[in-house]
């Protein structure tokens, strides 16, 4: 109970604490008056501790399963084990948003401590548009979700957490992720500080790159455990549905690596000023847009797991609040961008950077507008339409081709002279070989379309120029190789993963069996037990192929108590090459079970080349601190 | 030139390959994946294992069976439920803007591009 007040009071000293922050800062501005410098760190430290202490007395409360807090009671409940409990304190809204005030807090701290290098005043501007930033959150968070409200009298049973979200991957999904989002709000504030002060130059882009970088890496992987738990435990072997709240967290990933290349050529060649700044602002809008969409209920999703109307609205003022206040300041500290006359060479880095942006931007529009013209619409015409998988792969798919090209011979070219055509019989040895590597792909299975043949080729000579990249270059450049490499890892699984995916599916009693291509799938047994909060069925069959190897693949079906909730969990055989996916689904009223097995190539390469992907920013991140140390 | 005669072999290689349909379970998933399940958040009849998303499976199954085409029975399933069901939204009055307003973008992108750096006053 005490635990309630003091998580409360923490949440109001943080307040006290930012508005104090806010006040002096302003006034330190006008004054050029710094004795904040001395205070200011401590200041932000205490911050931080508050919100510490604030977090820590929700989990606390969700461990004892404390039920006179409100959030605890609708999302715990004395039987769920500890692991769940503590990972239930962010699987919901209130505590989901604390976790965010923590990220904040605790980046404003780190931010201050590793930024000695910039100037005092732009420091200060940044962490004055921090305290906006945290304002609105605890604003938000005291007002109208606040996560400490009393119950009397005090339940004896919770409800419970949503089963789907009792899962390990699932626990750590929303931290990573808003590591990712909440390190946006560093680059955002920076830019309009450095705005503001006519810092925006290639020694701003070259502190502000780490920042650029770690927020890019934590969103890669945040992304990546949300796909790999859709992957298990969603669908029946999807991994990216094109659903609303997966697009809403690709957007800020697109256009932060957007963000990642124009950083690079602002600090290599002191070019595209004002287009950083404004991707650093679409990049931040975007994820609070992503909160707002999530959290509102207007999207219709299968991750909505917590919706409310009138928190909607708020966000959705926030966010208006926020885009107007930085329009508002760019539009009025525009002349202070240093301007560039600079003459583009065709066949340099420059282009292909600015190539990359106008791809990444096409590709952010498409998921944008797929994602949102259906509420449009629905609100102007009242007419419902759905955006889906198809929507996207028809306007992605002939615009991803030119640009894998561009990414495999960018990277080659220099960034003033070109030195293009020397390299240019090699690189077209390569596409040749590429394209000649594909149709034989395509050729040898039998079933694929043109135009997944051609992209095919596409990311061939991505993955064969990288390689020779990563092999001649060796250790210079590697992150961005590295991540180079890696993705073209990802669309070619992808894509061999969708041609060679193969499956079955049928209805089966015990002692059933059915043939899948040269394999005998075999129904041997089912069995209940009872587990802490759930009945579990197991099933156990038996997959014999020509050569005698045999495989058991035990897929569950689970049936939660709290709150009552039927799921399946699928049994998945991980090998180097193929995954085999078996899933189980009740039929009503006879004692069949629908079977789906599936033999999915690759699937395991597709999570590699994301860890690989994010491998390339944390080299950046860590090569640019050895260099700090040097 | 040498780009040019590239370019060329590569689009007759590609004409003369011949690419085959795929067949009926090819199809029927294809289709379940575009259908929306009505009952369940967000996910295709494909995905979906309610009651609802099993019994459109049956019904696609069978449509397949008495020979209708791909697009027969998504016009099928829109006279039935409604737009909303399709995940593959058509190209009609309503949608136009949808389907054109990302490339439109693409175009104005290409076109500040070629503004700001005087690609189009020096280059061509």
């Amino acid at each position: 109970m005490i635990l309630n007040y003091l998580g409360n009071f923490a949440l109001l000293f943080c307040l006290i604490i930012s508005l104090v922050i806010f006040i002096t800062s302003i006034s330190c501005l006008n004054n050029k008056n710094f004795f904040l410098k001395k205070n200011l760190n401590e200041l932000l430290f205490f911050k931080f501790f508050f919100a510490v202490l604030s977090f820590s007395s929700l989990i606390i409360l969700f461990i004892i399963s404390e039920f006179s807090n409100e959030t605890v009671l609708n999302n715990s409940h004395i039987s769920k084990p500890l692991f769940y409990k503590i990972s239930g304190t962010w699987g919901n809204h209130e505590g989901s948003l604390l976790l965010w005030l923590l990220v904040l807090t605790f980046f404003a701290f780190f931010y201050y401590l590793n930024s000695k290098n910039r100037p005092t005043d732009e420091r200060l501007l940044t962490i004055l548009f921090q305290e906006v930033i945290i304002l609105g959150f605890l604003f938000f968070l005291l007002k109208a979700s606040n996560p400490f409200n009393i119950i009397y009298p005090v339940p004896k049973e919770g409800l419970g957490l949503n089963p789907i979200l009792q899962d390990p991957l699932l626990a750590i999904h929303p931290p990573v992720l808003y590591l990712g989002y909440v390190t946006t709000s560093i680059v955002f504030s920076s830019s309009l500080a450095g705005l503001i002060k006519g810092n925006i130059n290639n020694l701003w882009a070259k502190d502000i790159k780490k920042w650029v970088f770690i927020s890019w890496t934590f969103l890669t992987l945040g992304i990546l455990l949300g796909s790999i738990w859709a992957y298990y435990e969603l669908g029946w072997g999807g991994f990216w549905f094109w659903d609303p709240v997966e697009n809403i967290s690709l957007m800020p990933w697109l256009s932060l690596t957007a963000l990642v290349h124009c950083v690079l050529a602002l600090e290599k060649r002191s070019i595209l000023h004002s287009w950083t700044v404004i991707l650093s602002i679409i990049t931040f809008t975007l994820g609070i847009c992503g909160t707002f969409l999530v959290r509102s209920g207007i999207l219709n999703s299968v991750h909505t797991f917590a919706n409310d109307p009138e928190r909607g609205l708020y966000i959705l003022f926030f966010l208006f609040f926020l885009i107007f206040l930085s329009v508002f300041i760019y539009f009025i500290y525009e002349d202070k961008f240093e301007l560039n006359n600079k003459n583009l060479n065709l066949y340099t880095k420059e282009t292909s950077i600015i190539l990359n942006n106008w791809f990444v931007m096409y590709f952010l529009s498409v998921i944008l507008i797929g994602t949102v013209y259906p509420i449009f619409l629905e609100v102007l015409s009242n007419e419902k339409i759905s955006v889906g998988p198809p929507f996207f792969n028809k306007l992605i798919i002939p615009f991803l081709i030119p640009f894998l090209i561009f990414m495999s011979i960018g990277p080659n070219l220099k960034w003033t002279k070109n030195n293009y055509f020397s390299k240019k019989l090699k690189l077209i040895i390569i596409f040749i070989l590429s394209i000649i590597l594909s149709t034989l792909v395509s050729k040898f299975f039998g079933n694929s379309a043109l135009n997944i043949t051609i992209l095919l080729a596409a990311s061939f000579y991505l993955f064969i120029i990288t390689i020779k990249d990563l092999i001649k270059k060796g250790f210079k450049n590697y992150s961005q190789t590295i991540s180079h490499f890696g993705f073209s890892l990802l669309v070619l699984s992808i894509l061999l993963n969708s041609i060679f995916s193969n499956e079955i599916t049928s209805n089966m009693r015990v002692g059933d069996e059915i043939k899948f291509s040269d394999k005998i799938i075999k129904l041997q047994k089912l069995e209940n037990t009872t587990e802490a909060n759930f009945l579990k069925l197991i099933a156990y069959f038996k997959i014999e192929e020509k050569n005698k190897t045999e495989l058991v693949l035990e897929p569950e079906i689970r049936i939660y108590d709290k709150p009552e909730t039927i799921t399946s969990e699928a049994a998945i055989k991980t090998d180097i090459f193929k995954d085999r996916f078996l899933v189980i689904n009740l039929v009503k009223e006879n004692e069949y079970l629908n079977v789906r097995y599936q033999e999915k190539p690759f699937m395991l390469w597709i999570w590699i080349s994301a860890i690989i992907i994010s491998l390339g920013g944390i080299i950046n991140i860590f090569k640019k601190n050895e260099k700090q140390i040097l | 030139m040498k780009t040019k005669i590239v370019i060329y072999i590569i689009f007759i290689f590609f004409a003369f390959s011949k690419y085959s349909f795929s067949n009926d379970l090819k199809l029927e998933n294809k289709i379940n994946k575009n259908l929306r399940c009505l009952i369940c958040q967000g996910q295709s009849i494909y995905d979906s294992q309610s009651d609802f998303a099993e019994s459109m499976k049956l019904v696609v199954k069978q449509k397949i069976e008495s020979g209708m085409s791909e697009e027969e029975i998504y016009s099928f399933f829109k006279i039935q439920y409604g737009e909303w069901i399709l995940y593959d939204p058509q190209f009609n009055t309503k949608n136009f803007a949808l389907w054109l307003l990302p490339i439109l973008l693409f175009l104005v992108g290409g076109i500040i591009i070629l503004i700001k750096f005087g690609v189009l006053k020096k280059r061509l």
